[in-house]
């Protein structure tokens, strides 16, 4: 594993203007993000249980967690069986998936250097955003657990492409409730009662929602208050939870696969 | 003319045949636009649920700026946007030279090898929102409809000068997916109200990057909250343009195909 993130890592460091963008993109999207909220912020202090100064340390904190935990599993797999090159992963001693994972480990660790690192500082040293969590351990294993989570759900999705003749709309379609549903473009809090509920249940606020509420080091969503500890054992059994069910939808889909000497 | 329009015709039939082969993911994509089109205005909407706003705006007034940004897309992406991911994928295939090779000009070629009618989806999101928008709002004025369609055309002329801009930037970093984040970022500052932004940071979004032309100066045309002050911004968006023509150009000068 270590061999195929090093040699991933070192792939994607050819192309490291393309991640470079980032510190372009995140700092622009932060600013957008800054004045909205400013200005929506000129008549209340509080909305939906966050002060601006606890809505724009989302955001940041946020942007910053993504840049970990940022996946493209289910491109990559949908690619792999739509041009029929799955066939070779099909003939390796490990299991796609888990070699899958460790390109992601090559890709973020890049990501940490290139993204994560230079765009933390801009966030801290220009915008002032406080980026220290309140519990640094749970924080760690928090966006660990994310880091998982949004391969696994990723990796499901891409094995959509096992069934489907062409499965990139399905995968749009799912990434974008994705990114909705796990808090990337507003906090949860705001959405309707009912719907606050539903996201509960649902294994998406673990991704984006969760880790970035255990940064803070407070959590509320759909009317309960959960403590850190007991959030974070929350976010592990469902991760549990969904390792069990891509493990599940992997074994299903290779029995289905069929390719030329296989 | 006639030309023109028999080549764009010929190649959006083309082109909506082509995705006739795969029915149900047209269909799927095209429900992803508008979905993806109205996630700006479900957050706009989300605040101001939750009783706050933006100063000055009434979320009818904020969702007509959506609305016309969705409208602007909705024309210009089918049209002008195709241009970049053909670029993109043409010259890291090293394949654009078979553009250069036909019987028109190179800029016109890139354009229609990049007609999208997916994108046409656009124009349903934008379209509902802004006879949403407008349903909440007193009916504008005959010289407000006029305003604002002189400004939408400006509007488009900025769009098209951006996908000018980033198809031009592809001839040098070659198959770089990522200047649709950077349009994406640099863009999403214009689908606010102008009025957020610190005074001297929207002439910025006005005359420099004219972002705030696509949707902002548009609508507050309808609104009737802008005056002769506009046709400075109307100038902003020719003159960008024609930097984007000439920045195309010079980029394609500097094209080596795939021989180096």
């Amino acid at each position: 594993m270590r061999a195929i993130g090093f040699a991933t890592y070192k792939e994607w460091a050819a192309y490291r203007s393309h991640m470079a963008v980032s510190l372009l993109v995140g700092p622009v999207y932060f600013l957008v993000q800054f004045f909205i909220w400013s200005a929506v912020f000129q008549g209340t202090t509080s909305l939906n249980g966050f002060t601006l100064e606890q809505m724009l340390s989302y955001f940041g904190i946020a942007a910053v967690i993504n840049y970990l935990t940022f996946d493209f599993a289910d491109w990559n797999l949908q690619m792999l069986v739509r041009s029929g090159k799955f066939v070779t992963f099909a003939l390796r001693p490990i299991p796609h998936w888990l070699f899958a994972l460790a390109q992601k480990l090559g890709h973020r660790s890049l990501g940490f250097l290139i993204e994560f690192v230079p765009v933390s500082l801009i966030f801290l040293f220009i915008f002032g955003i406080k980026l220290w969590p309140t519990l640094p351990w749970w924080a760690l294993l928090s966006v660990s657990l994310s880091f998982l989570m949004n391969f696994m759900v990723n990796y499901c999705v891409g094995l959509t492409a096992f069934w489907l003749v062409r499965a990139e709309g399905v995968r749009r379609v799912f990434l974008l409730l994705k990114d909705i549903s796990a808090g990337l473009f507003v906090p949860l809090t705001f959405f309707p009662e009912w719907t606050q509920k539903a996201l509960f249940f649902l294994p998406f606020q673990f991704i984006t929602y969760v880790p970035t509420r255990v940064f803070i080091g407070h959590y509320e969503l759909a009317g309960y208050s959960i403590g850190i500890p007991a959030l974070v054992a929350l976010q592990a059994g469902a991760t549990a939870i969904m390792a069990f069910l891509m493990l599940a939808l992997y074994r299903s889909a290779m029995r289905r696969f069929t390719g030329v000497g296989v | 003319m006639k030309g023109v329009w028999a080549c764009i015709a010929s190649v959006l039939r083309t082109k909506v045949a082509e995705q006739m082969a795969y029915r149900s993911h047209f269909f799927l994509s095209v429900i992803l636009l508008i979905a993806g089109d109205l996630l700006v205005p479900m957050i706009t909407l989300l605040v101001y649920r939750s009783g706050a706003s933006f100063p000055g705006w009434s979320m009818h007034e904020a969702l007509l700026i959506q609305g016309v940004f969705g409208l602007a897309k909705g024309i210009a992406f089918p049209l002008f946007f195709g241009m970049v991911s053909s670029t993109l994928s043409l010259v890291r295939e090293g394949t654009f030279d078979l553009l250069l090779l036909k019987p028109r000009p190179a800029l016109f070629m890139t354009m229609l090898n990049g007609l999208d009618p997916e994108d046409f989806g656009r124009l349903l999101s934008g379209g509902v929102l802004f006879g949403y928008a407008l349903s909440g709002l007193p009916t504008p004025t005959f010289n407000g409809w006029i305003h604002f369609a002189a400004l939408f055309a400006a509007s488009l002329a900025v769009l098209c000068a951006f996908s000018l801009f980033l198809s031009g930037l592809l001839f040098r970093w070659v198959g770089s997916s990522r200047v649709y984040d950077i349009f994406d970022s640099i863009t999403s500052f214009g689908m606010y109200p102008g009025t957020i932004y610190a005074k001297s940071f929207q002439q910025l979004l006005t005359y420099v990057i004219p972002v705030g032309i696509i949707a902002f100066v548009p609508a507050s045309a309808l609104l009737g909250r802008t005056g002769w002050g506009t046709l400075g911004a109307a100038a902003a968006a020719a003159l960008f343009i024609a930097a984007g023509i000439a920045y195309w150009h010079r980029m394609l000068r500097g094209y080596t195909s795939a021989g180096g």
